[in-house]
């Protein structure tokens, strides 16, 4: 168990900064909602083509927040010289790993339990739905997964935090789709049969990449 | 024979494009052997001098 | 080393040779196909290409595990070097497909689940190359690009499979509609033979070629000790 006190360290660590500085999650709060007053502009008035765009716009919206999120996980660490000190302590690799993926976790949910209402409250659609909430849980947790072994590959290269959504957004196409389709059935009120298939690609997904990043990130931070 | 325009552009573009490879390959070794040329002159002046300085 | 000079030498002809025979196949032998017209035969080289570049693919993958296993040098070298090649063939589906999907369906794209996959293969080839350009040494860019080229891999089927699942609640063209001709399929296996040829042919040379580079490079490191040495 002492594996997971040092997880929960360094995201308490990440968790306090953040608090006190407050920097990024007004930022992206506020990015996340304007992405979505934007689309709303960018993509008309009528009801119909509101329901049929509503699950893009919020999916959108919610992979560039995250990939901000992301980037906020790693950069600070090496513009702060704090990845040295971190790798000094005598935790593996592996529990940076799970530590940030956390942190960026928490950080992503936090985001989405205030950008959902506030999307609801627009689109005038209930978010409220087990489905719904399901289905971000799950896209998020893949989200992470991967982004957080290529934030920490991104931070380390010249062009930093560009590199990121270059990695990133091949990557996760698997989620934006599965999401998509899954949050516009879960709009519609279908039952949770329809969603199953989707629900399906969102878990492999997740099971597959958290084990392989896990795996993977040792050799990203080894120097 | 309608749309053998298309027929001739893609195995034409298969071909300008395997070929700009094999190009840029022949490039490479182009710079490479003037590298090669370079050092080895360097070496060459190298052992002159210390030829002469011994 | 006289079995690799043989190789050497057989190889292009070899290559040479197949591509006679597949080019004599695909426009003199093998018949018309009747609902596309002669069209049709860029599936011919548009297959055969596709197939290209993800086995160039696999092989990214498998020098990207050994290069992260065994750290020597030649296995990121066979990666990288079959990025590059692959990011070519990549690229001639995405432009063989669109020039087939023109005359067919009328327009130059179609999101049909192989030509999407392939879109997103192409964005992951250029993601492995980018890395290792951007960074700041090259035995990161080494380790980076490996990092990819891994998690690339082991995504594309996923990708494959949610893009199906996606584009079949909405079916849209098929490329193969029934079974193929024998004739056909012949004409296709020769091809496909052409093509691996060639990239079996082009891999080698790339390889060799950034032996050569690596070399040069330590080369003119110890060159810079010996000038600082005799400077003096």
């Amino acid at each position: 168990m002492k594996f997971w006190n040092k997880v929960f360290a360094i995201v308490w660590k990440d968790a306090i900064s953040e608090m006190r500085t407050r920097e990024i999650i007004f930022s992206v709060l506020i990015f996340t909602i304007l992405v979505v007053v934007t689309f709303n502009f960018a993509f008309g008035a009528s009801a119909e083509t509101m329901k049929l765009v509503a699950p893009g716009i919020l999916w959108v919206t919610f992979t560039f927040a995250g990939i901000l999120a992301l980037n906020r996980s790693f950069i600070p660490e090496i513009e702060e010289g704090c990845l040295g000190g971190l790798m000094i302590c005598p935790v593996s690799r592996e529990v940076i790993y799970v530590g940030k993926m956390l942190g960026s976790l928490f950080f992503m949910l936090i985001i989405e339990i205030i950008a959902l209402p506030v999307f609801a409250l627009l689109f005038n659609l209930s978010v409220l739905s087990p489905q719904l909430i399901t289905i971000t849980f799950l896209a998020t947790v893949g989200f992470v997964a991967v982004g957080t072994l290529f934030s920490a590959l991104a931070v380390n290269t010249k062009a930093r935090e560009m590199v990121l959504p270059i990695l990133f957004l091949p990557v996760v196409v698997p989620i934006i789709i599965s999401a998509v389709k899954a949050s516009g059935q879960a709009l519609s009120g279908e039952p949770w049969g329809e969603l199953s298939s989707w629900l399906a690609v969102l878990g492999a997904f997740d099971a597959i990449f958290i084990v392989i990043s896990f795996w993977i990130f040792p050799f990203i931070i080894e120097e | 024979m309608e749309n053998a325009g298309y027929l001739f552009a893609s195995f034409t573009i298969i071909w300008a494009l395997v070929f700009g490879y094999v190009l840029y390959l022949n490039n490479k070794q182009k710079n490479l052997k003037r590298e090669i040329d370079l050092l080895k002159k360097v070496r060459e002046d190298e052992n002159t001098e210390s030829a002469i300085n011994s | 080393m006289k079995n690799t000079a043989i190789i050497s030498r057989l190889l292009p002809v070899l290559t040479f040779l197949l591509f006679a025979a597949s080019l004599f196949m695909v426009f003199i032998y093998v018949p018309t196909e009747e609902t596309m017209g002669i069209v049709q035969r860029i599936f011919y080289f548009h297959v055969p290409v596709a197939w290209i570049a993800f086995l160039a693919f696999f092989i990214v993958f498998i020098g990207s595990i050994m290069y992260l296993w065994k750290r020597q040098i030649i296995w990121d070298t066979i990666a990288s070097s079959s990025a590059e090649i692959g990011l070519v063939f990549a690229t001639l589906v995405l432009i063989t497909g669109s020039i087939w999907a023109k005359p067919i369906w009328g327009v130059w794209w179609v999101w049909e689940p192989r030509l999407t996959t392939s879109l997103v293969l192409w964005f992951i080839y250029a993601a492995y190359l980018l890395v290792r350009s951007y960074a700041s040494e090259e035995s990161r860019g080494a380790r980076f690009s490996a990092v990819v080229g891994i998690i690339g891999f082991i995504d594309v089927p996923i990708v494959a499979l949610a893009i199906t699942m996606w584009r079949t609640q909405h079916p849209g063209p098929v490329i193969f509609g029934g079974g193929l001709a024998t004739s056909m399929l012949i004409t296709l296996l020769v091809c496909l033979v052409a093509f691996t040829t060639l990239y079996a042919l082009l891999l080698i040379q790339r390889v060799s070629l950034k032996k050569r580079e690596n070399e040069i490079k330590i080369l003119q490191n110890d060159d810079l000790i010996l000038e600082k040495d005799t400077g003096g």
